[in-house]
């Protein structure tokens, strides 16, 4: 396809000072905590999932999208599309403290009659770009967009967070072999490796393994961070593409729960909503 | 019908730049055109039903009018998921395909059958389903689709159905098509069995038992108004139909007919509520189901006298 000659779109973004990392640590802290409210005024589930990709979508919002909240659907604007929807509390919180809609609706979260719904949902919520959290959506539906980027040579980025039990389905390993395929080098996806699915370790249900190496036999670029450390996001995301001609994809090292000990690399919080005492010991930790 | 499909969307796609055309790796002596003449709107995605219509759906959400092509079978069960969240339930333009639909691909059995395609699809909030019956039909279709803002299910037959209608004749999305005006029964019939249903009409005809025929090419939404006036004007309503006679044009009018007043004595003519495990040639595989114009005739004069 003659359409998809390389757009390559450097990141521009000064993270020189040790001051800008401590602000995306604090922002993070308080995505966290917001979060944990939401959950509990809710009482709803998945703390422990949003928990793991919170500094991956902090420095997306803060730092690497090219979007505006005025303008939410600007042809020209970067998507980014959260496929493990189940995390959608604390991107609610990224796009309320980005503008596009006011905080008081976070307060909403999973309340009877609201839109704020538990999976990222194209409802009629700004910011919100595809509906996700049917596991294996996310990624084909990026693709598409990022073919459309290139064929209306258009520079915005397409960024997709997929969980790794998404790994599992079909849908995923085909658009991860249609866009090897069709080079997409606008196309970054973030694999947020926690290594806890459903129900039980992602090593004992259906290993991975040897991950990186899967992808790159897909024709994709593949690098490995810590999803937790904002360095190592940052360089990560400062090198993209990481080759021409190839869709990247960044897998993240993550920790389920982080951040709060108790709901660390426990699968309860996948589904359970914090009482009291773990509630106590979030707000001491956060 | 599948070439009139095909004419209409080379005019289509020489009109419209935003038109984005996606088949499953289906297309064999059919996209070769349409692959020279418009590179930049044509991708076969290979066999990959389910990523495909998520690609549909990142092509719609990024402004382009997608058709996604494969047989009807994989176009809609195979994703069937995929349909319902990413295509109905987002409301965005992707018009799905589904060729070789019913028995067409008579030899190769229940995997290739496509009895349920209707049915899945009229569960969809914000689908419309268009059933044509011949090529004119097909080629309105084509057209009125892209006219439709939000989703659309196509289900076209391979070539070889004879054109029906007055070439003069124009559709309207959500009508029925009057054929044939009588007093003793109406026969409502979508799809590939409408020459059927003219010839059932027209033996019937000759033996002095007049009835009126209604095609019905849109689906959903169906055209509730021509379904409950034939109910009143005739004392006799029959439905045909290439498809399971459980969740396809004789569900959808039998659902109205039920929450009407209407007393019309009603039966469906369809593919019954079991697997096809034979091969043969459509008409065999038809008339195995007891779907042949001989059949039909007799069943419609047993239930009038």
């Amino acid at each position: 396809m003659g359409v998809l000659d390389s757009a390559i779109r450097r990141c521009q973004i000064n993270m020189e000072t040790e001051s800008q990392f401590n602000q995306l640590r604090e922002d993070a802290r308080r995505c966290r905590k917001t979060v944990l409210s939401m959950i509990v005024n809710g009482n709803a589930s998945h703390i422990a999932s949003a928990y793991s990709c919170v500094e991956l979508l902090v420095y997306l919002y803060k730092k690497f999208l090219k979007i505006n909240p005025i303008n939410p659907s600007d042809p020209d604007r970067d998507r980014f599309i959260l496929s493990k929807g189940w995390g959608v509390s604390a991107l609610y919180v990224m796009l309320a403290e980005k503008g596009f809609f006011p905080k008081e609706l976070l307060e909403e979260y999973c309340k009877d009659g609201s839109k704020m719904i538990g999976i990222a949902t194209r409802n009629g919520i700004p910011g919100i770009e595809a509906t996700t959290g049917s596991m294996g959506h996310g990624l084909p539906i990026a693709v598409g967009m990022a073919l459309a980027g290139k064929l209306q040579k258009k520079n915005y980025r397409v960024v997709v967070i997929i969980s790794d039990g998404e790994c599992d389905e079909g849908s995923t390993w085909e658009a991860i072999l249609q866009a090897g395929n069709y080079k997409l080098d606008n196309l970054t996806v973030i694999v947020d490796y926690n290594k806890w699915q459903s129900f039980g370790k992602v090593e004992d249900i259906l290993d991975l393994k040897p991950f990186a190496d899967k992808w790159e036999a897909f024709k994709w670029s593949a690098k490995e961070i810590d999803g937790h450390n904002f360095e190592e996001i940052h360089s990560a995301f400062d090198s993209l593409p990481f080759k021409t001609n190839k869709p990247s994809v960044i897998i993240a090292h993550t920790v389920k729960g982080k951040g709060v000990s108790v709901f660390e690399n426990r699968n309860e919080w996948h589904y359970k909503t914090p009482k009291e005492k773990e509630i106590e010991i979030a707000n001491k930790e956060l | 019908m599948r070439t009139a499909f095909l004419n209409e969307l080379l005019i289509l796609l020489r009109e419209h730049k935003d038109i984005f055309v996606i088949t499953a790796d289906m297309g064999f002596s059919i996209f070769e055109e349409v692959q020279k003449e418009f590179p930049e709107q044509f991708l076969n995605t290979g066999v990959t039903e389910q990523s495909s219509i998520g690609i549909a759906t990142g092509l719609a959400l990024s402004g382009y009018t997608v058709y996604f092509y494969a047989q009807a079978p994989f176009a809609t069960m195979r994703c069937f998921e995929q349909v319902r969240l990413d295509v109905a339930y987002q409301n965005i333009n992707v018009k799905i395909i589904g060729t070789a639909s019913g028995f067409s691909s008579n030899q190769l059995g229940v995997s290739h059958f496509s009895m349920e395609d209707i049915a899945l699809m009229r569960l969809l909030p914000n689908l419309t389903i268009f059933s044509p019956g011949d090529p004119l039909e097909s080629a309105w279709a084509t057209k009125a689709a892209y006219k439709i803002p939000g989703p659309v299910y196509i289900r076209i037959t391979k070539n070889g159905n004879p054109i029906i209608h007055d070439t003069k004749k124009t559709f309207e999305i959500g009508k029925g098509i009057e054929i044939a005006k009588g007093s003793d029964f109406t026969l409502l019939v979508s799809g590939s069995l409408l020459p059927m249903a003219k010839q059932v009409i027209d033996n019937l005809a000759n033996k002095k038992i007049v009835g009126t025929l209604i095609s019905l090419p849109v689906v959903k939404p169906i055209d509730k108004e021509i379904i409950l006036k034939a109910a009143k004007e005739t004392r006799y309503l029959f439905t045909l139909e290439e498809h399971s006679i459980i969740g396809g044009l004789g569900s959808a009018v039998a659902e109205i007919l039920a929450e009407s007043d209407s007393s019309v004595f009603f039966r469906r003519f369809g593919v019954p509520d079991k697997f096809t495990s034979i091969t043969g040639s459509p008409q065999y595989l038809l008339d195995y189901n007891g779907l042949s114009q001989e059949k039909i005739v007799k069943k419609i004069i047993g239930y009038l006298s």
